[in-house]
């Protein structure tokens, strides 16, 4: 070899050695929050997506979606929501569903019957450090009383509860299967895909 | 022709290759690939010609369904662009630019180009199902010390080792 | 601090210019170094030159050092930038088929793509198969992949984690390894042209 290359690889060396001597950048547990920390992205909104949000999402094929049912097999298989996965939360940390959890291209939305086990999961996800992780607000229960059963606004509410209204009458009838040709028209005009989480598709990365 | 001489010193450009990647993922998150944009003009072009099949199928609609996302303008294809300017910038300089085909001198134009089509086809097909080619998961897998990138190493480089002497007759 | 663009400090435009001049070094350095001639490429196999295995160690371990120490000093958030998640079933097979790939074709996607932008016919010849096989992929996935892909899932793992060494000593085992493979084949590489002259 000639001197040059040896140069280059003693320079390589070197850098090893210091890589060497430095503690280990613990990759996940340096992820990990402070509680200070933990407590601003609790008190903050912006973990919550609204069941019209979800609707419009699902029925623009968003595919960046992953719906998490945490309820119990037995109630899982009874009904869900169309495409959802089922994660028991007491497995919420089974290794097996790690990768679904901890991972940066996928926008992951909790739900059970109401708000409460998501809030849960939220909390011990966002502990570990995951990130993407939403909270269906309401739960299911509240997806059926606004999308499958949307109730009437009145006549003397403003102009934008009919929109909402409208849409959530689409949106039922997509969801429930019957058809509503009108309003079918009228979800494309209020439905905008919302592209949200540019980023996110972006770093899908790499090669693959 | 006695080209080998001008070839830089391969320490000298793997550790200047190493810098690059380096600031990829410095500035951008991301590593150096070049299946990636082979894919993804695949996926705008079928999108192009069929968006509805392309809306439906489980390969694309990762990549299209959502009607603002505009598949071509992504990352690597810039990278590509970049790549492929790169390249022609280096041939011109040092004097390499020039359509011929590169083979030993005892295989025929024809066996390369097949045996060149074959590999390429099924180059195509292994970097999609193992997410990546040599560059965007082997060399940027093993850069983020990912458990991938050294898989696909040994499953490259070591079954290229294996089958190597069934192919010797294309090389030497 | 970084990495920049994920993190919001520079704008997509900027990012996109970025990847298009990071590009140029890579494909610069790429033909400088010999990788736009298929000869000198399928030689890592058969002994005759070593340029593969030597830029592209020397270039992993230069990057690993360099992301490592980035990130222990805190100058980039390595939770933000693409991390390859690991299916090692799929990974094997599909490393597998690249392999033939290698071997057959005599190219792999990137080096393709700068031979193909120089003007070697076999490169081009070798983008297009890269295409087809793509679309043979894409249009058989659901039939014949989707399974094998999703198959063997580990996550992101990094591989001195799942050793159970400290990230420093393997990228220290790593480059030692590399610098001994750098001398061994050095003299493989004498020993095998010294019979016989391969004019590249």
């Amino acid at each position: 070899m000639k001197k040059f290359e040896i140069f280059i690889v003693v320079v390589l060396l070197v850098g090893a050695v210091w890589a060497f001597t430095l503690d280990d950048v613990k990759r996940h547990v340096n992820e990990r929050l402070t509680p200070c920390q933990l407590i601003d992205l609790t008190l903050s909104a912006d973990k919550f997506i609204t069941t019209d949000e979800l609707a419009k999402r699902i029925m623009n094929n968003d595919p960046s979606i992953v719906l998490i049912d945490l309820r119990r097999k037995a109630e899982f298989d009874l009904y869900s929501l169309p495409g959802a996965i089922n994660i028991p939360i007491e497995n919420l940390l089974d290794e097996q569903y790690k990768a679904v959890l901890d991972q940066k291209t996928y926008t992951n939305v909790f739900f059970s019957n109401s708000s409460d086990l998501s809030a849960k999961a939220w909390m011990i996800c966002t502990r570990m450090g995951y990130k993407n992780n939403y909270i269906l607000q309401g739960g299911l229960n509240y997806w059926a009383e606004t999308i499958l059963r949307p109730t009437k606004p009145k006549q003397t509410a403003v102009n934008a509860e009919f929109v909402k209204y409208n849409f959530r009458r689409a949106a039922s009838s997509y969801f429930v299967g019957t058809s509503v040709v009108d309003e079918n028209k009228e979800v494309k005009n209020i439905a905008p895909a919302p592209a949200k989480g540019k980023k996110k598709e972006a770093a899908g990365g790499g090669c693959d | 022709m006695d080209r080998s001489k001008k070839y830089m010193n391969p320490y000298l450009a793997g550790f200047l290759i190493g810098l690059f990647m380096i600031a990829a993922y410095f500035f951008s998150g991301e590593g150096l690939g070049a299946s990636g944009a082979l894919k993804t003009t695949v996926v705008a072009a079928t999108d192009v010609v069929a968006h509805d099949y392309a809306k439906e199928a489980e390969f694309f609609k990762r990549y299209v369904s959502s009607p603002d996302s505009v598949p071509i303008k992504t990352w690597l294809i810039f990278e590509v662009l970049g790549v492929i300017a790169g390249a022609i910038l280096s041939a011109a300089i040092f004097g390499r630019l020039g359509s011929e085909i590169v083979k030993p001198p005892h295989i025929t134009n024809k066996t390369r180009l097949i045996a060149a089509a074959s590999g390429g086809l099924l180059f195509g097909i292994g970097s999609q199902l193992g997410r990546g080619c040599t560059s965007g998961m082997v060399m940027s897998g093993m850069s983020v010390l990912s458990l991938s990138g050294f898989i696909g190493l040994i499953a490259i480089f070591g079954g290229g080792y294996l089958i190597a002497y069934f192919f010797r007759k294309l090389w030497i | 601090m970084g990495p920049l663009f994920p993190t919001n400090i520079i704008g997509e435009e900027l990012n996109l210019l970025l990847a298009f001049f990071i590009g140029i070094g890579f494909g610069f350095l790429l033909e400088a170094a010999g990788f736009t001639n298929t000869r000198k490429l399928a030689g890592v196999f058969y002994g005759y030159d070593f340029v593969v295995l030597k830029v592209f160690f020397s270039a992993a371990i230069t990057a690993a050092i360099g992301i490592y120490l980035l990130s222990y000093y805190g100058y980039m958030d390595i939770k933000e930038i693409f991390y390859p998640q690991t299916y090692w079933i799929p990974t094997l097979v599909g490393g597998f088929i690249m392999a033939f790939g290698f071997i057959i074709g005599g190219f792999c996607p990137g080096t393709s793509i700068c031979a193909a932008a120089t003007g070697k016919l076999d490169a081009i010849v070798f983008v297009g198969g890269a295409i087809i096989g793509i679309f043979f992929y894409a249009f058989t996935y659901e039939s014949l992949w989707m399974n094998l892909r999703q198959s063997g899932a580990m996550g992101e793992v990094n591989i001195a984690e799942w050793i159970g060494i400290s990230q420093g000593l393997f990228i220290f085992l790593l480059t030692v390894v590399a610098a001994i493979a750098f001398y061994v084949v050095t003299i493989i590489q004498q020993r095998v042209t010294s019979k016989r002259d391969f004019k590249l």
